[in-house]
């Protein structure tokens, strides 16, 4: 769920602003410049991915990914993926206002950044281990991101309270449904092109061996 | 214990009539969503808008102020703008503030089709606070609740029912000034100018990039969900479709991943150099300083308003 404009209040919308700058800076400078157009082809695959919904008894959830982003990209790329993404949901599709895009990008970004950071640490070099990485990834990236949007709608008064836990509760089909979907993707991707699972490593280690 | 200020009992029809409604409207929508599918065969356009060329520009020939105003200026006003919009808390102001967003989109000269596709992202979200909040806000001083019979556990606030209002108007705001922002000159040059205005270039470089790249991997998954199709997939609420779906995307991804090195080497050999090169040059005129000013005093009355009327909202 991407948040509209007029629900945060002020302060909200520029701290985030501020927290997503900073976390923009750090993962530019984590990043090889030389990547940033690879990364950027495989964001707009992400878009698209993101566009797809699946159905959920009578009505039907799209998938938020973070998971998924922090899996295939690693920590740093996957964070500055979802800006780049957000900024154009935001222009194209008003998927997200545009004074909220700090927080919306938090949300998302954050999740994929702390998955991506657990999944290089936990990957291993068998297609059980990576399923259950991308599994694990997949869930929690959900759970992150809707307990984040729940913290910022908390933060935003008292009137909100029972919307964040409604919101929190609506999350949960979203995130086992998102755990199996990054799953069967990352069962597939390994057996179908497993150097994919490992480029998120290229994108990090290239650049602290050049520093 | 904070006290209502006056307690309205509503009458069973009533109830039952708005009860009635609140079932009958999601229904004709499902039914009206089913029957739609299988009359046109989920031949739904799913496709981002093209914005290589700004509307307005080239084919329709339909100029206004804000085509004309310089890019850097418009955009840093009118996002300046929203921020304003969206820090209001009076009913008075930001119904003014979405009179001045509808106004500008007529000067704008947007299709219709685009603004209501924007309304139409955002509906699903406002509509939850504006069902959610009312029953769910907490008792303020002085408010008038309305309590329905059979409903007893679940008071309507008005107070909750404003703060929801207040919302939509905003986002409503907000969304209706995209168009004029970013749709009256085209995405690159729009892009640029938030470079001019401090945006890091990288950042702006992968915009672009992903933008051109969007409409691709969109046909590209458009071709496969179709050969999907024809090999008889229907999507259910079932493990199977979640990992079908998952080889979809993971086919998707390495498409994208196999196509990386190749588009890389194709700019290296047109002489990428980890910069576009701009080639546009806008000057400012009084015009644009005029246009920039009358905007801005607006933003700053619509604020001043604001602080003046806060006892007004309840």
């Amino acid at each position: 769920m991407h948040i509209a404009d007029g629900v945060l209040p002020t302060s909200i919308i520029f701290t985030t602003y501020a927290l997503s700058s900073a976390g923009i800076a750090y993962s530019l400078r984590k990043i090889n410049p030389e990547d940033l157009p690879k990364i950027a082809v495989v964001t707009a695959s992400f878009f698209v991915a993101s566009l797809i919904h699946l159905p959920l008894g009578p009505t039907s959830v799209h998938l938020l990914l973070p998971g998924l982003m922090g899996v295939l990209l690693g920590p740093a790329a996957a964070f500055l993926s979802v800006v780049v993404g957000l900024v154009l949901q935001s222009i194209l599709f008003q998927f997200g206002g545009l004074t909220a895009l700090g927080a919306n990008s938090l949300m998302i970004g954050v999740p994929a950044f702390l998955c991506g950071l657990l999944f290089l640490r936990f990957q291993g070099s068998t297609l059980r281990s990576n399923v259950a990485g991308a599994a694990i990834a997949g869930g929690l990236g959900t759970v992150l991101a809707a307990l984040i949007l729940a913290g910022l709608l908390y933060t935003s008064g008292e009137s909100f309270f029972r919307v964040a836990q409604l919101a929190l509760v609506a999350h949960i089909p979203v995130a086992l449904i998102e755990a199996v979907v990054s799953a069967a993707t990352v069962s597939f991707i390994f057996r179908v092109k497993p150097e994919m699972l490992y480029w998120s490593r290229t994108l990090l280690y290239t650049n602290d061996a050049a520093r | 214990m904070m006290q209502p200020d006056k307690i309205i009992l509503v009458s069973p029809w009533v109830t039952c009539a708005l009860i009635g409604l609140f079932i009958a409207w999601p229904l004709y929508l499902l039914c009206k969503k089913k029957w739609r599918s299988s009359a046109s065969n989920n031949n739904r356009n799913t496709a981002p808008p093209d914005w290589s060329i700004a509307p307005g520009t080239a084919a329709e020939k339909k100029q206004s102020f804000l085509h004309a105003w310089d890019p850097r200026l418009k955009i840093a006003t009118l996002f300046t703008f929203c921020f304003v919009v969206a820090s209001l808390d009076a009913l008075g102001t930001c119904l003014a503030a979405l009179l001045i967003s509808i106004s500008a989109v007529l000067y704008s000269h947007t299709p219709w089709i685009r603004v209501r596709k924007r309304l139409v992202a955002i509906s699903g979200f406002l509509a939850m606070f504006l069902v959610i909040m009312p029953f769910t806000s907490p008792m303020v001083e002085d408010e008038t609740i309305l309590l329905f019979p059979f409903l007893s556990a679940l008071p309507f606030h008005m107070y909750g029912l404003l703060t929801a209002v207040l919302i939509c108007l905003k986002a409503c705001s907000v969304a209706l000034l995209m168009e004029p922002m970013f749709g009256t000159s085209s995405l690159t040059v729009s892009l640029q100018a938030l470079q001019q205005l401090g945006v890091p270039a990288p950042i702006i470089q992968m915009i672009l990039l992903t933008h051109r790249f969007i409409y691709l991997f969109q046909q590209e998954a458009n071709r496969m969900h179709r050969s999907m199709k024809l090999r008889g997939f229907s999507p259910k609420t079932d493990i199977a479709t979640m990992r079908i779906t998952g080889n979809f995307l993971g086919m998707l991804f390495i498409r994208s991943y196999e196509r990386t090195e190749h588009v890389y080497e194709a700019m290296l050999s047109r002489g990428y150099n980890g910069v576009f090169p701009v080639y546009t040059q806008h000057r400012i005129s009084v015009k644009d300083i005029v246009t920039t000013g009358g905007w801005l005093i607006t933003g700053l009355a619509l604020l001043l308003f604001d602080a003046s009327a806060q006892a007004l909202w309840v």
